[in-house]
């Protein structure tokens, strides 16, 4: 199935010289400067950048839950004018609701697509075991550990076949051995259902271990693209092998922070 | 183990020491009638619970003890019924709309420290002492804490939950429907509860006021015929009216919000 | 678009003014234009005349509006604070002491879910209208949410300090002075108003059954003797003083706390 872009030849997601200014009362704060990024078909993209860098702005940009002060967003050739169903996004606090079980909240995607009964569930089901978490389907979330709870974030994310998959500090809030365990699963998960992602990260480990791509920001507002980095190195990917730790030393280096 | 041990391990379980404190209760109470300590105030655990045996049977003031029961809850559930069809509306009203809440809001401010009670003059003046006066008050009281909650209920629901529904290709009104509503009803269950129990002490009120039925009027009836028993045995009757409502409710929390855990805020 | 957004504030701002004029200038002209007959609904401004009156005239109810509003802050707040005094210590005790909750519990279990206003004609019969019994009253209306809020309170201390509390040899009275009590304080604090809110309607309640003096008898009187502006006044003293003491009290607990996290 070729991607409406892939059709085009277009790339799935660009923002071309797109500023986000946020206005308070009497003052005025620039968020994101002049950032022009594209993005492949099928590319795994990460946004690399400390607290407070202006990621999650443009994660919301690019979502549509924002609109920015100028330039535009494209995904998918079209232009982004608000929220919608054209990508698919994993929030950093999981926002999986509590009052529906596993089975709901997944197949919520598709029953607002419109589709029966019985596809949502199939569907549904599909995601759920592709993440791992069959056999929970009418759990309630409360019931389920953190890890667990991203997981239905995730499949609930891919239930609505968004060509776009936006991850934003996904596994920020579990522990250190989850949280490897979690980046393991999405690369998995990837490699099985390939989609365009953008993650977003303040973890170099995480970046290097997940994208094709690797695009840095400053750590200061006004954000600011600084560098792509090209990951060439073959998946699985080992935190330990020489090329990896040759990556990790060209990054920290070049920002001067440590990350 | 000695029995010296196992006594004392017996005596630091709960159940033991709840029974011991509820049948020491009793036996003071008893005694203390026995040997007139109470004067002849009180009325001895036997004496009640005849009392009570025998209004089940012979009516007081024409009805007996159970159709003054059923007349208090009617009153009961028509007030909080008619809080819920006001209150629930005005809550979202006031929390989802901007020009709402600042016409309502002030208004309800100024009515909200007044206690239920002080309008049963008012109330009794305008529709008697008939069930109109009763059911009046009822709402009155049952409607603050309803309102309170929804608002605040819907008011504090995550916003980034709204966020989730629209990317997923939900619409302004999926974020009522999905997302407001279920996400803000432990909130006004809440309300709910605290609703009835409102409800249910300002109908003892009015009918401690003017009556001429409820369980109320029992007690009243107690007081003005110097009869103790009476007036004790109504408490525990009001007692365990109320016991059994909010045993109830919590029994229909369980089974209505099953994610529900309990995060008393 | 700015010029929309500062009319649309600016028209937020004032609809609470309008609001409540509106209400008041509305009241005033169902009275005047005898839409609701006078005997049903008193004016505002009848009210505000009965005040003034109600200043000087012991009649027609035979107290001045100070002596009654000083008898119903008497019989409150002695009760409210009684209820504080027991009601929080007995509390905290049944949170942390297995044995206290054990035999204190299930009496407190019985009484809970009874409305203290059950309690009013007994105390009457035993004690009569005086003093004694509304103070008792109002003591037992204040002393469920101060029971209840101290117990949690104690409850929810957090594990950890206890824990560190007890590597450092500390036995279970020091742990619970200085330990649970402190850091139950905030859920105590949270109770206060509400114990206030429950005296302060018991207090009416009571006045309204039996008194012969106080807020509620007021109001009482007014009905009986169809003095409508009576009432209604009555009804005004009775909640704005009921505010006024909440913010008194809410005074005092910021001072207190200052440096407690709610």
């Amino acid at each position: 199935m070729e991607t409406r872009s892939q059709l085009l030849n277009k790339p799935a997601v660009e923002c071309v010289g797109v500023n986000k200014i946020f206005k308070g009362k009497g003052y005025e704060t620039s968020v994101l400067d002049n950032i022009d990024l594209s993005v492949a078909n099928n590319e795994f993209v990460v946004i690399l950048g400390p607290g407070q860098a202006g990621k999650t702005t443009l994660f919301r940009l690019i979502a549509g839950l924002h609109l920015p002060t100028s330039g535009q967003i494209y995904v998918n050739g079209k232009e982004v004018k608000g929220p919608g169903s054209h990508v698919g996004v994993v929030f950093q606090r999981y926002m999986v609701f509590p009052w529906k079980t596993v089975l709901g909240n997944v197949k919520m995607g598709p029953q607002l697509a419109g589709l029966s009964k019985k596809e949502q569930r199939v569907k549904a089901m599909h995601y759920i075991e592709l993440v791992g978490l069959n056999g929970f389907e009418n759990s309630y979330p409360y019931q389920l550990s953190g890890g667990m709870k991203q997981r239905v974030g995730i499949a609930r994310a891919y239930a609505n076949d968004p060509e776009i998959l936006l991850m934003d500090e996904p596994f920020g809030q579990l522990d250190a051995q989850t949280r490897i365990l979690m980046e393991q699963e999405t690369v998995r998960i990837w490699e099985k259902e390939k989609r365009t992602v953008l993650f977003v990260t303040n973890n170099i480990d995480e970046a290097i271990y997940l994208g094709d791509r690797i695009i840095t920001m400053e750590g200061k507002l006004p954000g600011r693209i600084k560098k792509s980095y090209q990951v060439d190195l073959p998946r699985p990917r080992d935190y330990m092998e020489q090329g990896f730790l040759d990556l990790r030393h060209s990054i920290i280096s070049e920002s001067k922070l440590t990350l | 183990m000695s029995w010296k041990n196992k006594v004392s391990i017996l005596l630091k379980k709960k159940i033991v020491l709840n029974l011991i404190s509820v049948i020491s209760f009793l036996i003071i109470w008893d005694s203390g009638v026995r040997y007139g300590i109470f004067g002849h105030y009180m009325p001895s655990p036997m004496e009640v619970i005849k009392e009570l045996k025998k209004i089940v049977i012979e009516p007081i003031s024409g009805k007996t003890l159970f159709e003054h029961i059923f007349y208090s809850l009617r009153r009961v559930m028509i007030g909080f019924g008619i809080s819920l069809v006001i209150g629930i509306p005005a809550g979202v009203l006031m929390a989802g709309n901007l020009y709402a809440r600042a016409i309502i809001k002030p208004v309800f401010e100024l009515f909200k420290p007044m206690p239920p009670i002080a309008w049963i003059s008012l109330a009794i003046l305008w529709f008697g002492i008939g069930e109109t006066s009763k059911v009046f008050i009822i709402v009155i009281g049952a409607l603050v804490p309803l309102i309170i909650n929804t608002y605040n209920g819907i008011r504090l629901v995550d916003e980034e939950l709204y966020d989730v529904i629209r990317t997923l290709g939900g619409n302004r009104r999926d974020e009522i429907i999905k997302v407001m509503f279920p996400a803000s009803f432990p909130a006004i269950f809440a309300g709910m509860q605290i609703s009835l129990s409102m409800a249910f002490s300002t109908v003892l009120a009015a009918e401690l006021v003017g009556a001429r039925e409820g369980i109320g009027f029992i007690i009243v009836m107690g007081m003005k015929l110097s009869n103790s028993a009476l007036i004790i045995g109504g408490m525990i009757v009001i007692g365990l009216v109320a016991w059994l409502i909010s045993y109830g409710i919590s029994y229909t929390e369980r089974w209505v919000c099953p994610w529900k855990r309990d995060l008393s805020s | 678009m700015a010029n929309r957004e500062k009319k649309k504030k600016m028209v937020l701002n004032v609809l609470p003014y309008i609001s409540v004029i509106s209400l008041f200038v509305g009241w005033q002209l169902v009275v005047t234009l005898d839409i609701i007959p006078n005997v049903l609904l008193a004016s505002p401004i009848q009210v505000a005349k009965m005040f003034i009156y109600k200043l000087s005239h012991a009649q027609p109810d035979g107290f001045v509006l100070w002596v009654h509003t000083v008898v119903s802050l008497k019989e409150a707040l002695l009760g409210y604070f009684l209820a504080l005094v027991i009601g929080i210590p007995l509390g905290m005790l049944m949170g942390w002491f297995k044995p206290v909750e054990g035999l204190v519990g299930p009496i407190f279990e019985m009484l809970r879910p009874m409305p203290a206003i059950a309690w009013i004609p007994l105390t009457i019969f035993w004690f009569g209208i005086g003093l004694t019994g509304k103070v008792f009253i109002i003591f037992l209306s204040g002393l469920v949410a101060c029971v209840i809020n101290s117990y949690t309170g104690v409850k929810m201390t957090n594990p950890t300090l206890i824990r560190m509390a007890r590597t450092y040899g500390a036995t279970n009275w020091e742990i619970f002075f200085k330990i649970c009590v402190p850091s139950s304080l905030p859920m105590v604090f949270g109770g206060l108003q509400v114990a206030l809110a429950a005296c302060w309607t018991t207090l009416v309640a009571a006045e309204m059954i039996a008194a012969d003096s106080g807020l509620g008898f007021m109001i009482t009187m007014g009905r009986r003797l169809i003095k409508t502006d009576l009432i209604m006044l009555g009804m005004v003293m009775v909640g704005l003083t009921g505010v006024v003491i909440s913010v008194i009290i809410d005074k005092i607990e910021t001072r207190l706390i200052a440096g407690v996290r709610r």
